[in-house]
Order: C-alpha cells, then structure tokens, then sequence
C-alpha cells in the first residue's frame, strides 16, 4: 500500500476530500447512468452529462417555499456533502492509506455516511408539502432497515482482521484470501444494503416518481438539490470503496482501485435494471427477515470459526 | 445608468452556466386540456428508442427540479389556474414548449365556450411544435430549437 502525507488543507479540500472525490462522483454516477442505458438498449448521457446538471442546478434560482425552517432549509444540503466528504477521509481512496486514520474508524464512517439520510429526512420533513412528508417517513425507514444488515456485513471483515480500523482491514484483504470468497453471504447483505443506502432502484421506493413525485426532495431547486446530488455521487464512491477494500481483497494501488470498483459499479448497474421498486414494506422485510439473519448466521459462523475452530483445527 | 464592460471572469462564468443550461434541460409535462393525443406522443419521445437522455433531457415530476415545461392542448378555464401555479412553482430561468396544434391555436377547441385559448395567451412561449400529433421526432426537434436559441447572448 503506497502511504503519502498531505497537508491537512490539501487533505480536506483536494486528494482524498474535495475537489477530487467530487469529479471522482460525478465519473461514477456517469459510468453508473451510462450502464444503466446500455442494459436498457439505450446511448445514453453524455460524458460530461452529471457536471452540466450540477452547473445547471447551481446556477438556477433558489426557491424557499412557505412553512420551512429557513435556516434548515438551507443549512441541511452543506451537513449533507460535509457528512460525505469527512467520510472520505477514512477510506482507502485510490489505493492509498486513509488521510486520517484511528482504531475504530469503521463506525465513524458509517455514521458520517448516514448524516446523508439522516439530513435528507429532516429536510424532507421539514417542508409542508405532502410529496415530502411521505419520502422523509420512507427515507427515514429505510435507514432503520438497512443499516443493520450493512453493518453486519462490514462486521464480518472487521471481526475477521480482528481490528475496527478500515487500513488495517484493508492490509489484511490484501495479504489473505478474498472475503468475498470466505464470507459470499456477507459481501451479498453489503452490496445490497449499499443500493439501499443510495436508493437506487430496487430500493427507491423514496423518492419513487410514479408515486410521489420526487420524495424528500420535493421541493428543493437549485443548490439545495444539485448539493444532496453530489453527496449521494460521493456516497456512491465511497461505499463502493468500503465493499471493495474489505470483500474484493483490498485496495494496494490506483489501478487495483479502479478495476475493483468498476466491477462493483457493473454489478450495481446490472441490478438496478434487473430489478423493479419494492414498496417500502418489502424493502424493510427484505432487509429484516432476511438481511439481518444472514448477517448474523454469518457473524455466528465468524466469531465461531475464529474462536473455537481455529484453536482446534491448528494446533 | 452607468454601463458596465463585462470583465473576462463573469464572462468565462456565464458561458459556463449557458452551457450547462443547454445541456441539461429537465422538463416536467402538463396537459392543460388535450385529447391526449400529444401525451402519448411524448410518452413515445421519452422511450428508449428516442432516449432523450443522450441530449441530457429527463423528465421530473416536481415543477421546483424543471428548466422546461412542455405544455399540451389548448388551456381550459379550469386547468388555467394550475397551469400558472405550476409555471409559478418552476426556478428561473424557464423556458415553455407549447406541443400539438391546439396548444398553438386552440386548434379543434378554438372559440369553445370552456377554453381560454392557445397557452401563448396565458403563458411565455418559447418554442412552439406543431402537428396533430407531432411525432416524437418534432418534439425533439422543437425542444432542441430552444436549446439552440439559448446559444445567442440574449
């Protein structure tokens, strides 16, 4: 693993932080929306289709509607971003050591990556319109329902290498065999709670368009929503890190990088157009009956192997 | 008034933003009081087959997310009101598509006693397509005559 030292500035406005992770994103939702074409038989955007969006957006008019919390309003998009942005900082971006790193940093960058959510609820729920009341209730479901399962899943690699450190687990991809290989029901219950944790298609129930128009977002226009696009992009990127580094065996170079979450972002896409939207109670009990049980039958099957079998097995 | 010279930044920065502007045009889609005919014709232009999607056009269901507000049929005294609310609702800049013969003139409905005329007489128009219905290949093109006309410094 190649290990560089930034300045923290450079850190947290251009390598892993800024700058960088925001064209990384907009790449990847490019990738994500021209796969996504071609498995429909479609061309598809063009390459620089997500920039001219968050331009557009940025540049637009800023509605405040009536009956908001201005200040939240406002403030909400920026927790968003920022909440996406600090979780970079722990992630084994492109191959090289995480910018800051400590011992349990796992759980931090989950939570960071769930402010996302957590503010997109709140500001679904904090305007009066109806659209966004029912998207915040079904945002702030879902969160309750996948984040169990992908905790649990990213337990698995983290009771395996024995540390809550996301380098350490990385190191420890790297030098023994693929997680996705010794644990395939864990890398299963991960992938699939980080489509629901970006809510993408199956699991998009809400922000479903046929149904309620946009969902949370409803009624936000211009920066407010080109700024929750751009953390759901970071997001996108970030998770694909975190599932890559622990189930496809670590991530030791800029190249290793990119293949290995391109791959992921393939089978994300091949989902997304397999797949038709769960209503929002399918969701939740795919998530609890058989997410959360899986993960557990596979945490049991962990915490036993590594504590009892292993001893008896390698004297 | 005192005139100010345009300095290279706001320059580079406002042909930034009408680039991206006509690059990314999301529409939301109203039917002021059409037969339908029209709709269906835009349901057609948004199929994978015309994928509108490699011009960046998509389509939004929440008026505040819109650049384009494609309108079809002619506007009825009842539907007048919405059509401004959502015209109202919609962040600047916006632009209207006025799709099908009756959005233009009133066409079949003209001098009804229910209708309040073409929607030019209610809202700015931007573009208009004509037919009875237009195929989703005048559609298109209406829209990108827009997007065309965005080009020139207004």
């Amino acid at each position: 693993m190649n290990n560089i030292s930034l300045p923290p500035l450079v850190a947290l406005l251009v390598f892993p932080g800024g700058l960088f992770l925001m064209a990384l994103g907009l790449a990847y939702e490019y990738i994500d929306r021209k796969l996504v074409a071609r498995f429909q038989n479609r061309l598809g955007p063009r390459w620089f289709q997500p920039l001219a969006d968050l331009v557009k957006l940025l540049a637009k008019e800023e509605i405040i509607p009536d009956g908001v919390h201005r200040g939240l309003f406002i403030i909400l998009p920026v927790i968003a971003v920022a909440g996406a942005l600090t979780a970079a900082l722990y992630t084994p971006l492109a191959g090289f050591m995480p910018a800051y790193s400590f011992p349990g940093d796992l759980v931090v960058t989950l939570y960071l990556l769930s402010v996302m959510t957590l503010s997109m609820g709140l500001a679904g729920a904090n305007t009066a319109d109806r659209f966004s009341l029912i998207g915040a209730t079904r945002t702030l479901t879902q969160l309750f329902s996948y984040e169990a399962p992908f905790l649990l899943a990213l337990l698995g690699p983290a009771i395996a290498a024995g540390s809550w450190q996301i380098s350490t687990i990385n190191l420890y991809a790297e030098n023994n065999r693929w997680m996705i290989f010794t644990q395939p029901v864990g890398f299963i219950v991960a992938i699939i709670g980080l489509m629901g944790k970006l809510e993408l298609p199956p699991f998009d129930a809400p922000e479903a368009e046929t149904e309620i128009v946009a969902g949370a977002l409803t009624e936000y226009s211009g920066r407010g929503y080109a700024l929750f696009r751009l953390g759901k992009d970071i997001e996108l990127v970030i998770g694909l890190t975190l599932v890559s580094a622990f189930y496809l065996g670590g991530l030791a170079n800029p190249l290793e990088f990119l293949l290995k979450t391109l791959a992921l972002l393939l089978v994300v896409a091949a989902l997304q157009s397999l797949f038709a939207r769960l209503r929002i109670d399918q969701t939740v009990g795919l998530w609890w009956r058989a997410g959360a049980i899986l993960g557990l039958v596979q945490l049991a099957v962990i915490i036993a192997g590594s504590s009892w079998l292993r001893p008896l097995l390698f004297k | 008034m005192e005139t100010k010279l345009a300095s290279p930044w706001v320059k580079v920065i406002e042909g930034l933003k009408a680039w991206a502007r006509i690059n990314s045009p999301w529409v939301i889609h109203y039917n002021s009081g059409s037969c339908n005919g029209c709709d269906i014709e835009i349901l057609a232009t948004l199929t994978p087959r015309y994928d509108l999607e490699r011009l960046g056009i998509k389509i939004q269901g929440s008026p505040r997310h819109a650049d384009v507000l494609i309108c079809t049929g002619p506007v009825t005294r009842q539907s007048r009101e919405r059509l401004l609310r959502i015209y109202e609702q919609m962040p600047e800049p916006k632009f209207v598509v006025a799709v099908g013969s009756c959005g233009l003139s009133g066409g079949v409905f003209h001098g009804s006693y229910n209708i309040v005329g073409s929607i030019d007489e209610v809202l700015p128009v931007s573009a208009y397509v004509p037919g009875c219905p237009p195929r989703p290949e005048a559609i298109i093109h209406g829209v990108v005559a827009l997007l065309e006309s965005l080009k020139q410094p207004a």
